[in-house]
């Protein structure tokens, strides 16, 4: 970065600190941790450490991600043994206007979660990040979504939103007929509004702490300079959360595009198909159609689609230099 | 430092033997509980619901008298189908299970897996006499009986509350032009004529599974079932499309159904508040209301047959719906005599008289003699006078179907209703789902 702007949160430290590290000379770091032994393993912890974390993800992560890249290219109903069918199913995928829709339906809600969650989250972070005692019970009242499961969530929407004996009907004016979850626009603004209500309070607490971490210093040296609220937050801290907002678009990338339980519930992927985003379409062709061969296909799809669009935002954002943001401090 | 290092060589043993404990309890869970194995005994593997007491007094009956004892295992109910079609092809599979018949056991017979029961029917025919044949050819696959019927049965009724069609000035149609007579007279009460619960997608298909019965008779949809695409595209077809595009455009159903479900009560509910006249549904809607409302199932739900159709090649006689649920038996078993005698019992008096007692209406030809004492007799006996009457009983299309074709087909449903398919679009989605 270089220009000046520094930053406190937790991801960028421990990111500046391995980069420092790097930029030391060994022999000065072997100095301070263990001066007295010929080996410089002896204070780390042994490899053996890392074993179960690393047997465990090859357990569960690694071996699933291979079998199911294995299953892609079978045709399976969970009888029997599953049968090779060459790029059958990517070729059934490719043509699937529903496999494409789902792709752009999971981007768009993706996209319009990361749009209203990121302001709102923002505004709520930094003003819960304030020290007076009001803001603090207020703020555990805003992250009481957190602790919902997203099925009792769900439920909750469905019957705020029925049409009939829920809000709509006393609302008439702002809803029409209610006919929210059984039309394209209304499922998905219903699907954005529920995320932005669940989710908002967790990005708000990375705020929070990414807002609670920039120096008073700077604020002080703003006022002296005769910068107003506005200027200070859109030129101090708005700045100063740049990590945080990216580590926090991640998270809404990632579980973006992996929303499944709200689907579930509030849509069942409808009205039609309007609903079917990407993981809850391999859901309805594995678990409920028992194709777990083209269900797999799409689960692949979702892990490439999610990879590449992760590494794009890393990318872009600079992230992935971690570059450091203290100078000028 | 000498402590350090000892104390990390020592964390690397640990972890090591943490490790192999690890896998060793992987490799024990995976392995074992084994149970279908050499006892005396066989597993009935059942959907797990509050039915599931009845089943449990009758295996215990069984077993009072049986050397080989049966062994009741419940899957919650959501869960069943998947655990079904991981565990049918393994060791850890029943010997008997609970299903639905048509398309839900068709793989299962496709894979070799169940046994037909005709020889046990030719040693003790009663094991098909004893049950109404529009039930009990549900769970016939190409000719040869694969289930015995073990539960009750759904036929879908029209239901209706009383008062709001009163009020109205009309009463329960029993042709579709007093249908569409008593759509207009609840429109301009202001009250939604039919309730539906769109949402949940279903409550949508019952609505083409009657239109399709009425105009084309049951046929069609045998026909198109057996793979013959082109009876979709038939005038017939076209007709019960073009009849159900008016009622729907008649504003029968709202705007608002796709948004509303009979599974979170929102359909019962508008019908038993009098927001609705009528609703569409299987016969367990009368349980519902009883639980939900239970003043207004007394005193103000009616029901009827569906309206018949002028002109339309179908029995008005004619049901659909669940047709009951069935037992169906591996052919790996070792203890087919057992399951034999096991069967028998799902139709005896004491069956009858244990499902009458939770509110499931058997479909054994013995069940008329214990409707008079049962709780909701009335209700009972004119379902039971339907089932018993019916030419034909098509079971629900989903269910007839493949697993397979159960979400487009509901997809199309939906979309031919909400008007973002037309008939064409509806027609090629049905000839697109697999009949193989």
């Amino acid at each position: 970065m270089g220009t000046g702007t520094g930053t406190g949160t937790g991801a960028s430290t421990g990111a500046r600190a391995s980069q420092d590290a790097g930029r030391r000379p060994a022999r000065a770091r072997r100095r301070t941790r263990a001066p007295a032994t010929p080996s410089s393993t002896v204070a780390r912890p042994g490899v053996g450490w890392a074993l179960p974390a690393t047997l465990f993800f090859g357990l569960f992560a690694l071996v699933p991600l291979v079998l199911v890249a294995v299953l892609s290219f079978a045709s399976w109903d969970g009888l029997g043994a599953p049968q090779f069918a060459g790029t059958d199913n990517w070729a059934k995928l490719l043509d699937d206007p529903v496999m494409i829709r789902s792709l752009w339906l999971s981007l768009l809600l993706t996209v319009l979660g990361v749009v209203t969650q990121t302001p709102l989250a923002i505004l709520l972070g930094v003003w819960a990040a304030g020290p007076q005692r009001n803001r603090a019970v207020l703020s555990a009242v805003f992250f009481v979504p957190l602790l919902l499961s997203a099925t009792a969530i769900s439920v909750l929407w469905r019957a705020l939103l029925d049409p009939n004996f829920g809000v709509p009907a006393q609302a008439r004016w702002l809803f029409g007929d209610g006919n929210l979850l059984g039309s394209r626009d209304g499922a998905i603004a219903v699907l954005v509004l529920v995320a932005a209500w669940q989710f908002t309070p967790l990005h708000a607490l990375i705020y929070q702490g990414a807002a609670r971490a920039v120096p008073e210093v700077l604020y002080q040296a703003a006022s002296i300079d005769g910068a107003g609220t506005v200027r200070q937050f859109f030129h101090i801290t708005l700045p100063q959360l740049r990590n945080s907002i990216i580590t926090s678009v991640i998270l809404m990338v990632v579980g973006g595009l992996t929303t499944f339980d709200t689907v579930l519930i509030l849509t069942q992927g409808g009205p039609g198909t309007d609903t079917t985003i990407t993981a809850f379409y391999m859901y309805q062709k594995a678990f409920k159609g028992f194709e777990f061969g083209i269900g797999s296909a799409i689960a692949l799809l979702l892990v490439v689609v999610a990879t590449l669009i992760s590494l794009v935002v890393v990318r872009m954002s600079g992230y992935d230099r971690m570059a450091g943001t203290k100078e000028g401090m | 430092m000498a402590t350090l290092t000892h104390r990390a060589r020592f964390s690397r043993t640990t972890t090591a033997t943490l490790v192999l404990a690890l896998g060793l309890g992987l490799a024990a869970c995976g392995g074992g509980s084994g149970s279908s194995g050499g006892a005396k005994e066989f597993h009935v593997l059942v959907y797990g619901d509050a039915a599931n007491k009845v089943e449990k007094r009758i295996v215990a009956t069984f077993n009072k008298t049986s050397d080989v004892k049966a062994v009741l295992d419940t899957v919650p109910g959501a869960d069943y189908q998947q655990k079904l079609q991981t565990v049918i092809n393994t060791p850890q599979a029943p010997d008997v299970f609970f299903n639905w018949g048509g398309g839900s056991i068709q793989p299962f017979v496709k894979a070799d897996l169940l046994l037909p029961l005709d020889g046990m029917v030719a040693e003790e025919p009663k094991l098909a006499s004893s049950f109404l044949p529009s039930v009990f050819d549900t769970a016939k696959v190409d000719g040869k009986a694969y289930g015995v019927p073990m539960r009750g049965t759904q036929p879908v009724l029209l239901f209706n509350n009383a008062k709001v069609l009163a009020d109205a000035g009309t009463q329960p149609p029993g042709t579709w032009a007093e249908l569409l007579d008593s759509v207009k007279k609840l429109k301009a009460k202001g009250v939604t004529p039919i309730a539906l619960g769109g949402g949940d997608q279903w409550p949508t298909l019952m609505w083409f599974e009657y239109l399709y019965d009425r105009v084309a008779g049951p046929e069609l949809f045998k026909k198109a079932l057996a793979g013959d695409k082109e009876a979709w595209a038939s005038e017939d077809s076209r007709k019960a499309l073009s009849m159900l595009r008016e009622l729907v455009d008649a504003g029968a159903f709202g705007t608002n159904y796709d948004s509303v479900k009979f599974t979170d009560g929102g359909s019962p509910a508008l019908l038993a508040t009098g927001k609705a006249g009528f609703e569409l549904m299987g016969s367990w809607a009368f349980s519902t209301q009883q639980e939900t409302s239970p003043e207004f199932a007394k005193n103000g739900l009616g029901y009827t047959a569906f309206p018949t159709i002028e002109g339309g090649k179908g029995d008005p006689a004619n049901l659909v719906g669940n047709t009951n649920n069935f037992y169906s038996v591996l052919k790996k078993t070792k203890h087919a005599d057992a399951i034999a005698d096991f069967l028998k019992l799902m139709y005896s008096d004491e069956f009858v008289k244990e499902q009458l007692a939770i509110g499931n209406l058997p479909t054994t030809t013995n069940t008329a003699k214990f409707l008079d004492s049962a709780d909701n007799s009335a209700y009972l006996k004119y379902q039971f006078d339907l089932v018993d009457k019916a030419p034909a009983f098509q079971l629900s299309w989903d269910q007839a179907y493949l697993q397979t074709n159960a979400t487009p087909m509901h997809q199309a449903i939906q979309q031919f209703f909400n008007g973002r398919l037309d008939a064409d679009g509806f027609i090629k989605a049905m000839q697109a789902l697999s009949t193989e």
